[in-house]
């Protein structure tokens, strides 16, 4: 296998070996795309995400006022790096990632692609609705591939799906325990979960070893970072060295996707909806009071001290959202600290902003 | 420039002013009588629902445009900004905050301000910004709230089970608010409103076609107009106004009367206007150009079945927003290149606009399409539908000069 890293960045490489042989891949545009359902299909759904690139090659096709990570995709999209996809699939989630799959799908000629449109609730009605969602995608796809749907074929890859969110679960667990495994390998792992086969993902993790407990200097704070797709390493890093422990997470590839179960014994399309439905809110799809009551439930569960909101620059969900739970936080007494990210990830203003957290939070523990 | 009012050249201008005055007037009317007022956005309004059920529909993304034409936008967007709100979120959203948690309270405010809502309906629907705005008055006002949803679908691709979920949600809402008013919804009535707002529809499809004649007999300067059909739908004050505007038009059209005296050339309009400076769409006139048709106007071209309130008045909502937007990014092609053509159009004007991402994306691909498809050239330029700190006059100007003498000279004129 390799180590993470490693794995990151060969996953083009893994994804177009599995096209090689024989498997679709289709790129996925958010964590709300039923994986489980491609998987019953034999396809390879590939996470695609925004990665630090030349962004300005994005605005031939969009605005620069349009939120970093989407420029970053569609500057990767131009530059032809996702070009052997087969397909690309959408649940609809916030305008801008709207607007990029459909400004995606016009420009790069795919043979496959679809938009899924979730519910914002999870009521009985609301689930039968998102199981017609499904139901549609699985006719596309079988269209598509030529294979019949198998309820057998997804009963196994909601197994499979199901196992590899246990293990990450485990990690996190671990880590709240006080496991000595830095939170960027966690950042890592939760991304081979959306990159890599499955099969090979359960592997991969499955191997992991938590390194030998280091000796530690300062007193470490418990810390909840929360934002969208926050795929900054270097940052991740700077807050561990700092004396935060990430103990927690509220973002679009984390520990949002890992809680629940996929019920049994049921129309399993039925029950795949419930699932994603009820899985913890996501600032576009949710409203306010749940993402509040998440928020601080999960700084309660994992004993998280602080919040540290990484935020992209013209992201609306998050933005609009951000004042009123900072008043929730300070209600509560819990600190936090909020930033934009530009597209460039760690600069010299983060690494400021973060330090001066850190010394603050420092001198409260003194106090 | 400094701000300036549009030149309106339409008589009906003035009963328009006595509409708006009348409509803001009523919601305090409804609140001295004891009428519910709710607030809810315009997109996926059902608004004949509620008009139906004698509640006042108050519709925050109306009454920002106001704000901005009046001015106390600029205090709305300090508001929204001292409580933590990014200056970087949508015009509509910052003004509509702003006012929601500061300006409500303050005395002399235009047209008598907005009256609190009874309740709330919190939409998992239409864009962001729209449902954070109601997400935000939910949490100040503290009144009673539905949450209900709408399929976020492009328009070419709804099927039957979104319609089907679309109403089960609007009988949810039906339902709380029989609960909350203590009065039946009376099915007699939703369909006299549907056939309102089905009329109001066909009228204005007919006054739209008219602005196809040369010369065109008005200009997006009075897309006021479209007040009526934000506010008024399922009202027969929205389609008496409508038929005030069709006559005058027709009347104009008859007489070979153009909106300027010699017009040359004839403009699209992509994304919404300058609410904070209308007498942009005058500016055209120097060159004898005339805006004659905007994608905004698309929203309204449909029709109703009163025989099925329910469902109808679901499609309505679940197309309005899609059809101007990224959802449909497809369709609006479709309907921007039906429109060049049909209008004459010789050059379009693709507002980018910054306060709002949906609209705006997919604008690049607009002018492709149009330069490929039509050989239609285009020019873009920044702005921002609500904040003139945002919109450069002096850059607009450059702009537009050059593309408008360019087109003068593919004209040979
Ligand atoms: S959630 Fe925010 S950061 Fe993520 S794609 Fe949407 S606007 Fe961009
Ligand atoms: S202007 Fe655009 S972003 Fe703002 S509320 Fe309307 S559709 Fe949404």
């Amino acid at each position: 296998m390799g180590d993470s890293t490693d794995l990151i960045r060969r996953h083009l490489e893994i994804a177009q070996d599995e096209q090689q042989r024989g498997r679709p891949v289709m790129g996925t545009l958010c964590s709300h795309v039923p994986v489980e359902i491609l998987h019953a299909f034999d396809i390879l759904p590939l996470r695609l995400w925004g990665q630090a690139t030349e962004i300005g090659r994005a605005d031939v096709l969009l605005q620069t006022y349009i939120c970093p990570p989407v420029r970053h995709l569609m500057a990767l999209g131009l530059s032809g790096r996702y070009d052997f996809l087969d397909g690309l699939i959408h649940t609809y989630c916030c305008d801008a990632t709207c607007g990029l799959f459909n400004i995606w799908r016009r420009n790069r000629k795919l043979q496959f692609s679809r938009m899924v449109s979730l519910p914002y609730q999870a009521t009985t009605e609301a689930v039968d609705y998102a199981a017609a969602e499904f139901r549609g995608l699985v006719e596309a796809l079988a269209a598509f591939t030529g294979e019949p749907f198998s309820e057998k074929a997804l009963t196994r890859s909601i197994r499979l799906y199901e196992e590899a969110r246990g293990l990450l679960r485990d990690l996190y667990r671990l880590k709240q325990e006080g496991a000595p495994i830095p939170y960027s390998e966690i950042y890592r792992q939760n991304l081979l979960f959306q990159l890599l086969p499955i099969e090979s993902f359960i592997a991969h993790c499955r191997e992991y070893r938590p390194p030998a407990a280091a000796a530690v200097s300062i007193k470490q704070i418990r810390i909840l970072l929360s934002g969208s797709v926050v795929a900054d390493e270097e940052i991740l890093e700077r807050i561990e060295a700092l004396g935060g422990e990430i103990v927690a997470d509220d973002t679009c590839i984390g520990l949002r996707l890992l809680p629940g179960r996929i019920a049994e014994n049921e129309d399993p399309l039925r029950a795949l909806a419930a699932f994603y439905l009820e899985r913890p809110p996501c600032a576009s799809r949710a409203d306010l009071p749940s993402r509040r009551r998440y928020l601080l439930s999960t700084i309660a569960s994992a004993g998280a001290e602080a919040v540290i909101f990484i935020h992209q620059k013209f992201c609306d969900p998050h933005l609009s959202d951000h004042p009123l739970l900072k008043t929730t936080l300070e209600e509560q007494g819990i600190p936090q600290l909020q930033f934009e990210l530009e597209g460039e990830g760690m600069t010299g203003q983060v690494q400021t902003r973060l330090e001066g957290f850190f010394e603050m939070l420092e001198g409260r523990a003194w106090s | 420039m400094e701000l300036k009012k549009t030149r309106k050249r339409l008589q009906a201008n003035k009963r328009l002013r006595e509409i708006i005055t009348d409509f803001y007037a009523d919601g305090h009317r409804a609140k001295a009588e004891g009428r519910p007022v709710v607030w809810i956005p315009p997109m996926n309004g059902l608004i004949e629902l509620f008009y139906a059920m004698d509640i006042h529909p108050v519709f925050p993304e109306n009454w920002a445009p106001l704000c901005a034409a009046i001015g106390t936008n600029r205090q709305n967007f300090t508001s929204a900004a001292e409580r933590g709100f990014s200056g970087d979120l949508c015009g509509y959203f910052r003004n509509n905050v702003g006012y929601a948690l500061a300006g409500i309270e303050e005395a002399n405010q235009p047209l008598g301000g907005l009256p609190k809502p009874d309740f709330l309906i919190s939409f998992g629907a239409g864009c962001i910004p729209t449902q954070k705005t109601f997400q935000v008055l939910c949490d100040h006002f503290r009144v009673p709230v539905i949450r209900a949803d709408l399929p976020q679908v492009a328009m070419e691709e709804i099927k039957e089970h979104h319609i089907r979920y679309g109403v089960v949600q609007t009988e949810r809402i039906v339902r709380f608010l029989e609960e909350k008013t203590g009065h039946r919804l009376d099915m007699n009535r939703l369909r006299q409103a549907v056939v309102y707002t089905d009329e109001a529809c066909r009228l204005w499809d007919e006054i739209m076609a008219l602005r196809a004649t040369v010369p065109a007999p008005f200009s997006a300067a009075e897309i006021g107009i479209m007040f009526v059909m934000v506010t008024r739908h399922g009202t027969k004050i929205a389609v008496d106004f409508l038929r005030e505007v069709l006559a005058e038009v027709k009347e104009k059209v008859a007489r070979g009367e153009g909106v300027i005296p010699h017009e040359r050339l004839r403009l699209f309009w992509d994304n919404i206007p300058l609410w904070h400076n209308m007498a942009v769409f005058n500016y055209f006139e120097k060159w004898d150009a005339v805006v004659v048709a905007e994608t905004y106007s698309a929203a309204w071209s449909l029709r109703l079945d009163p025989e099925r309130p329910m469902e109808t008045l679901v499609y309505k909502s679940l197309v309005s927003y899609p059809l101007v937007s990224c959802v449909s990014l497809e369709k609006r092609l479709e309907l921007i290149v039906k429109a060049v053509r049909e209008y004459k159009i010789d050059g379009a004007i693709l507002h980018s606009n910054r306060s709002c991402k949906p609209i705006s994306m997919g604008q690049m691909d607009i002018g492709r399409v149009l330069a490929e498809k039509l050989g239609c050239p285009s020019v873009m330029f920044d702005g921002d539908h609500m904040d003139g700190d945002r919109f450069s006059f002096a850059q607009f100007q450059t702009r537009i000069d050059a593309f408008m003498e360019m087109l003068l000279e593919r004209k040979n004129l």
